[in-house]
């Protein structure tokens, strides 16, 4: 008989800037499938569950949710990044901005300005994803997280190593492509042809357009795919869908 | 002597706390600070389509998304004087008391049962108490999946729009649902016997309760009123008149009545109206304070019992939604949504979630963009009320050590189950 190894489980953290935390529940109602995970792990944080602070040593795989606004949601970054062997960003906000990045398209001060008189004192950054502060190695995508692709994607990345997910559209997991109720042939706005799938096209699914919460392909121009759209959408009309995940600033880079 | 606790887990979004109490054991100075960002979803929405709001507002909070979406719906129908059919307000009923289920089961599973026995890890927690987070987790799958089923996944759903929804459930979903309510009836009793048996921290403190108020059915979704202490008013009159916002000390824009602290929830509800749980729920109540030797004034004035008060209503939700499905499957599950035509217009909404009573106002310009907005969440209201049980507490507490201290600021402040998301959105 073969002697087992010990070896040593994984380190994690789970680790939340300012956001819903929507992706941290995504992860919780997975239910038991979620605790099948932890028990190949050693959780060093998830302050969900868990009433104690991260200890000190390092961390193998780092799961960060959010966006950072505060100074201590800066600091906490850094601090997980030095710390960690491998970085991962769930969902949305991290990866791309989010809904709270819809007001840097109206002009921070203005934004602000509606809900408080007297802004001293509150953090009011331009909001920008998590890698413009520190190096981020994987993005698990979606405004939720798909809590079955994050258990497929984590039970790579305990495992050290770095997953792929395939850079094809949504499209291909809809049950409306190539039939006449698709939404782009019903003339109305839908990104499913330039947004990375993974999702099983949960939105038309449910009777309601793509907008590209999972972010788009690496490997396209969306120039011409624009230009298609603006023959039945204005201009305007498309931006505004556009900055409701993040989206907008990632394709005015690309078709730069 | 200072205590400071400068993270609390365990609750949704972050938040600290910090106390200075005198030799004498007189609190000189307390407050519980948020820490969470302020991501500016009211500014956000300024100038925006209102088919865009709901998409919006559901990420105020990832908990208690579905109550954000309906209550921002009904706003708007308002403003836009829709009338919605009896489909949907049943469809709304059961997704609503879906959300308040799983997010009270969570609650007080995984965030507030560890706080009665020295356990810092919920890992832990599932290998003492096996059977009972088999319960909890059987209860929050079956909630989820009707969450799923109405509104296409359980965290930021998305079928739920102005006028009614966008797919409607199946039939055949439905009924594997429904023959899953007798055994998930069995788990809530089980969590319930849980609660029941717990010695909780003695406090006494009489504070306001609010709630929405109804003579006819345990009022969650929409009401004609809303009660606080023995005054009934209308959500408008209470909205407009009678609170205020501060909104000197952001971020967090606290919330009092007439200059008073007050509290919505759970513990509200079945204080203004306990009469109108069902006859299972209301045996349950009754029968916890005849175990705890308690009168209803002594229940009432301990904000521990605010855990209990969510078990129940786990009870009386389970037992809605199952009358709730088999009056969806009797009817043809067919309706069209009407028709969204843009005008000018205001509209007010207050709607039961889970940490309690929220409040959602619009205005709309000509062209169908929000010209007004403000939403008012139960955290928002209940921070400042938390403080002042603390302020009470704190004294009672002061010859434990410090670690046990510190559990026990925190175990109050998590009986309230605070979502520091919804208060600082």
């Amino acid at each position: 008989m073969k002697k087992k190894l010990i070896k040593t489980k994984p380190k994690v953290a789970i680790i939340s800037l300012t956001s819903d935390e929507g992706c941290q529940f995504v992860l919780l109602d997975l239910g038991k499938k979620l605790f099948n995970l932890f028990k190949e792990v050693e959780l060093v944080n998830f302050s969900l569950i868990e009433d104690k602070n991260l200890p000190p040593g390092k961390i193998d795989v780092a799961f960060v949710e959010g966006v950072p606004i505060t100074k201590n949601d800066v600091k906490l970054l850094k601090l997980i990044r030095n710390r960690s062997k491998i970085l991962v960003v769930i969902g949305n906000c991290a990866a791309l901005g989010g809904v709270p990045e819809m007001k840097n398209y109206q002009g921070k001060e203005k934004t602000i300005r509606f809900i408080y008189k007297n802004t001293k004192g509150i953090a009011n950054p331009e909001i920008k994803k998590v890698d413009n502060f520190v190096k981020v190695d994987f993005v698990i995508p979606g405004c939720p997280i798909n809590g079955e692709e994050f258990l497929r994607l984590a039970k790579i990345l305990i495992t050290g190593k770095i997953p792929e997910i395939p850079q094809e559209p949504v499209c291909l997991e809809c049950p409306k492509r190539a039939t006449p109720d698709c939404y782009l042939v019903k003339r109305m706005i839908c990104f499913g042809p330039i947004t990375l799938r993974g999702c099983g096209a949960i939105c038309p699914k449910n009777e309601t357009a793509c907008l590209a919460c999972r972010g788009i392909l690496k490997n396209i121009n969306p120039q011409n795919f624009l230009n298609a759209l603006e023959r039945f959408a204005n201009k305007k009309e498309i931006e505004e869908c556009l900055e409701i995940f993040g989206i907008k600033d990632e394709i005015i880079k690309k078709v730069k | 002597m200072k205590i400071s606790i400068p993270h609390i887990h365990k609750i949704e979004g972050e938040a600290g706390f910090w106390a200075k109490v005198a030799q004498t054991g007189k609190v000189d100075e307390l407050k519980i600070e948020t820490l969470t960002g302020l991501r500016q979803i009211e500014g956000i929405l300024i100038g925006r389509k209102i088919k865009e709001v709901p998409i919006v507002v559901s990420r105020i909070c990832g908990i208690c998304p579905v109550v954000h979406i309906l209550n921002a719906c009904v706003a708007l129908e308002k403003a836009l004087e829709i009338k919605i059919t009896p489909l949907t307000i049943l469809l709304r009923k059961l997704f609503l008391a879906s959300q308040i289920i799983q997010s009270h089961t969570l609650h007080l599973f995984f965030m507030s049962l560890a706080d009665f026995f020295n356990i810092e890890n919920d890992l832990d927690l599932m290998k003492k108490f096996p059977k009972e987070a088999e319960a909890a987790i059987k209860i929050r799958d079956f909630s989820l999946k009707i969450t799923k089923i109405i509104g296409g996944r359980s965290v930021h759903p998305m079928t739920a729009q102005i006028g009614g929804f966008s797919k409607l459930p199946d039939k055949d979903g439905l009924e594997k649902i429904l023959k899953e309510t007798p055994e998930v009836l069995n788990a809530a009793q089980i969590l319930i016997k849980t609660f029941r048996d717990l010695s909780y921290p003695n406090l006494k403190r009489e504070t306001k309760f609010v709630s929405l108020y109804s003579n006819k059915e345990y009022p969650f979704y929409q009401e004609n009123y809303i009660k606080i202490g023995d005054e009934i008013l209308t959500p408008a009159d209470f909205y407009s008149n009678k609170i205020e916002e501060n909104l000197k000390t952001p971020p967090a824009k606290r919330v009092k009545y007439k200059g008073e602290p007050y509290m919505p929830g759970p513990m509200a509800r079945i204080k203004n109206n306990r009469q109108l749980l069902s006859s299972l729920s209301k045996a349950v109540f009754e029968e916890f304070l005849k175990t705890k030797g308690l009168s209803e004034k002594d229940f009432f004035e301990n904000r521990f019992y605010n855990l209990f008060s969510q078990a129940i209503e786990i009870l009386y939700f389970l037992e809605k939604s199952q009358e709730w499905i088999k009056e969806i499957l009797e009817s043809n599950l067919k309706e069209s949504i009407p028709e969204v035509k843009i005008t000018k217009g205001s509209g007010l909404s207050a709607m039961e979630a889970p940490r309690g009573t929220l409040f959602t106002y619009f205005e709309i310009d000509k062209n169908g963009r929000l010209i007004n907005c403000n939403i008012i969440t139960p955290t928002a209201q209940f921070l400042t009320n938390i403080e002042e049980d603390l302020k009470i507490f704190l004294p009672n507490i002061l010859n434990l050590s410090d670690k046990e201290r510190k559990r026990k600021i925190r175990s109050l402040i998590r009986a309230y189950d605070p979502c520091i998301s919804c208060a600082i959105h």
